[in-house]
């Protein structure tokens, strides 16, 4: 099983809080966007491993882009 | 009514292990930031001589008094760090609040006795203005604990005349008499001139036995004929004179118990004065709390600290409102108002206390696609859009018909600008809420959780909306200005810039002015600065939001000057029945 994290907004990532291979809790925090002065927090839906990361810190996201895999 | 109020729909979510675990580090921000708040506080009770001094007189400070008086658990202090004139003294020397006397809710205001015996200072008059204003809004009674040695004569330029200067309060107590409320008076010590008139000017004086209060005092009876200057020889007269108005100063119990009876009750010892004011109390108009609660009070459903924990002391991160909201009100139960009509407003009716209140609240973070919905660009949290603002003056509106006091919740940026927003009409729904809020003729409080920024401060329940709003709270979070400071910078220097460029000159002198003013913004709007200079009424500690709002709630329904049967109640309603038909889409 896994599960897709995608980008609620558009925006630019400006920080990512884990890595691939990472074990994470649900809730925990994957990375941010910021959009409009805001800085909007993405969460874990799930916990596992995080096995893929498809952005990096700078890169703009379109809304529902895909940003990680947790399996 | 039983049916809308009794089970409310729950909202909120319990804390998961992952946001524990995430949010320690803001937790311990707003630990180590509400620290150094009570530090400050700290700093206002001491101030002055140590309670021991005054206790060795015989003589109980203005906090022993404060908390033999009221009763246990209700006190909720404000302006306590109110000093707009930076005085010296680290006071404007009296310290007021809500509490309940005898379970009855009033205003109560003492002179710190422990500071020059309880002199008047610049910025005093200001803030028992504020008091008699909250006693006005709520109806509810005003009592005072007076021990006034009159004016700081070296400083008297400065509080003692003007248009709310230091004899305003007395017009303000005639006026709270007009309106029914009383005022009842402790009176200690020594009370001349401005002090006479802070002991006289109440409706109900209760006098300590060592007490007095003149038009003016020893100092002022001696020194009444001025010759152009001192000398020497007329030194040694002023002392002599002193000497005898010190032995018996003017206006005594026996002057003002025995003779003109201004003086209702006199008592022996200091407790003694209070519990008069005490009994008095019981004797004054109130609603039992019953007549107006809609159900048992409740706590909420989750703990208040974790507002420490969902309120991102990072002024940029979103968060979720409704989560915050649920941990202040009774079982963290909700009637949302048109909760698929702007997203970026929450409007809704909940219970503190089993009091009915109506809550607004900013949203924080992206709005959904095509929001807002005359605009081609994304919308998102915390500003105000077409629809929230239409929605806030909706609901204020049918909170007015119904009676129902609103509690705001700030965290706004603003309202959406740009020629696109000008067509759609802000400028105007913005004050259409002003003239909303004016009308309703509601009690109001207002929690600024983070920004209170531009035009949505004023028009989110803002403490400029002088009828209504009770009184303003700030948290360590708190943030107000007109507007960020760098977007001031460059409000301010971006011509300026040009300019330069164009004239071929450095631009680094304009670049560490922009510098500058961005950092006087972030000094100017810290909640230790909004709470000096008045623009909140007290900053308080996140767990305590609820206990604030308890006590709003309770003073509110008092003794309100107008009621709405609940029966009668249209909002409720509303709320079922849209959400009725929407379940049934």
């Amino acid at each position: 099983m896994s599960e897709d994290v995608l980008a609620p907004l558009s925006g630019k990532i400006v920080s990512l809080s884990v890595e691939p291979g990472a074990a994470i809790e649900e809730d925990d925090e994957i990375l941010v966007i910021e959009a409009m002065k805001m800085e909007t927090p993405i969460f874990a839906p799930c916990s596992g491993t995080v096995s893929k990361i498809v952005v990096k810190e700078g890169d703009a996201v379109e809304e529902d882009d895909l940003l990680a895999v947790i399996d | 009514m039983k049916s809308y109020f009794e089970n409310m729909p729950p909202f909120g979510k319990a804390l998961k292990k992952g946001t524990i675990k995430r949010t320690q580090n803001n937790y311990e921000q707003v630990l180590g930031a509400e620290k150094q708040i009570l530090a400050a506080v700290d700093e206002v009770k001491n101030a002055g001589l140590p309670e021991e001094k005054i206790n060795q007189r015989g003589q109980m400070t203005v906090w022993q008094r404060l908390e033999y008086i009221v009763d246990p658990g209700t006190w909720t202090p404000l302006h306590t760090l109110f000093n707009p004139a930076d005085n010296v003294e680290g006071t404007t020397n009296v310290i007021d609040g809500l509490g309940k006397i005898a379970a009855k809710w009033a205003v109560v205001i003492g002179f710190d006795n422990k500071v020059m015996a309880g002199a008047w200072l610049a910025g005093q008059s200001e803030n028992i203005l504020r008091a008699t204003d909250l006693a006005k809004r709520l109806n509810i009674p005003l009592v005072w604990l007076v021990n006034c040695s009159g004016a700081k004569l070296t400083e008297q330029e400065k509080f003692y005349a003007n248009r709310r200067g230091s004899g305003t309060p007395f017009f303000r107590h005639a006026e709270l008499e007009q309106d029914g409320i009383p005022v009842l008076a402790a009176i200690y010590g020594t009370n001349p001139a401005g002090g006479g008139y802070q002991s006289i000017s109440p409706t109900v004086l209760f006098a300590h036995e060592k007490c007095n209060m003149a038009v003016g005092g020893a100092g002022i009876v001696s020194g009444m004929a001025p010759q152009g200057g001192f000398t020497v020889d007329m030194a040694e007269d002023l002392v002599q004179k002193a000497k005898e108005h010190r032995a018996k100063p003017p206006g005594s119990v026996a002057t003002h118990y025995d003779h003109t009876g201004f003086f209702r009750f006199v008592y022996k010892e200091e407790k003694q004065v209070l519990d008069g004011v005490r009994e008095y109390m019981k004797k004054l108009p109130a609603y039992d709390p019953e007549f107006f609660r809609v159900s048992e009070p409740k706590a909420p459903a989750f703990e208040a600290e974790d507002v420490m924990r969902l309120l991102p002391i990072a002024s940029k991160t979103v968060y979720d409102f409704d989560d915050i909201l649920a941990r202040l009100v009774d079982g963290s139960e909700h009637m949302e108002y048109r909760p698929d009509y702007g997203p970026e407003i929450y409007t809704g009716l909940c219970r503190v206390d089993g009091f009915l209140v109506a809550c607004i609240g900013n949203r924080q973070g992206y709005l959904g696609k095509g929001y807002p919905e005359y605009a081609d660009y994304p919308g998102m949290g915390a500003k105000l859009y077409r629809q929230g603002l239409l929605k806030m003056s909706e609901f204020v509106t049918f909170c007015g018909r119904d009676r129902i006091p609103v509690i705001w919740f700030q965290d706004t940026s603003g309202i959406d600008v740009g020629d696109i927003a000008e067509k759609a009409e802000l400028l105007g729904l913005g004050q259409s809420l002003i003239y909303s809020i004016q009308q309703s003729g509601l009690p109001m409080m207002l929690a600024i959780l983070r920004k209170g920024t531009a035009a949505a401060h004023y028009v989110m329940g803002g403490p400029q909306a002088n009828r209504n709003n009770a009184f303003t709270l700030g948290t360590c979070a708190t943030e107000i200005c007109v507007m960020h400071g760098e977007t001031a910078a460059v409000a301010t220097y971006a011509r300026r810039l040009v300019k330069e460029k164009d004239a071929g000159r450095d631009l680094e002198p304009v670049v560490e002015k922009m510098n500058a003013l961005a950092r006087k913004y972030k000094d100017t709007s810290t909640p230790l600065y909004c709470a000096k200079q008045g623009m909140v009424d007290e900053v308080v500690r996140l767990a305590d939001l609820r206990h604030y709002m308890q006590s709003f709630a309770g003073a509110a329904y008092q003794n309100p000057k107008s009621i709405c049967p609940q029966h009668q109640m249209i909002l409720p309603r509303i709320i079922r029945d849209h959400a009725a038909a929407k379940e049934k889409e």
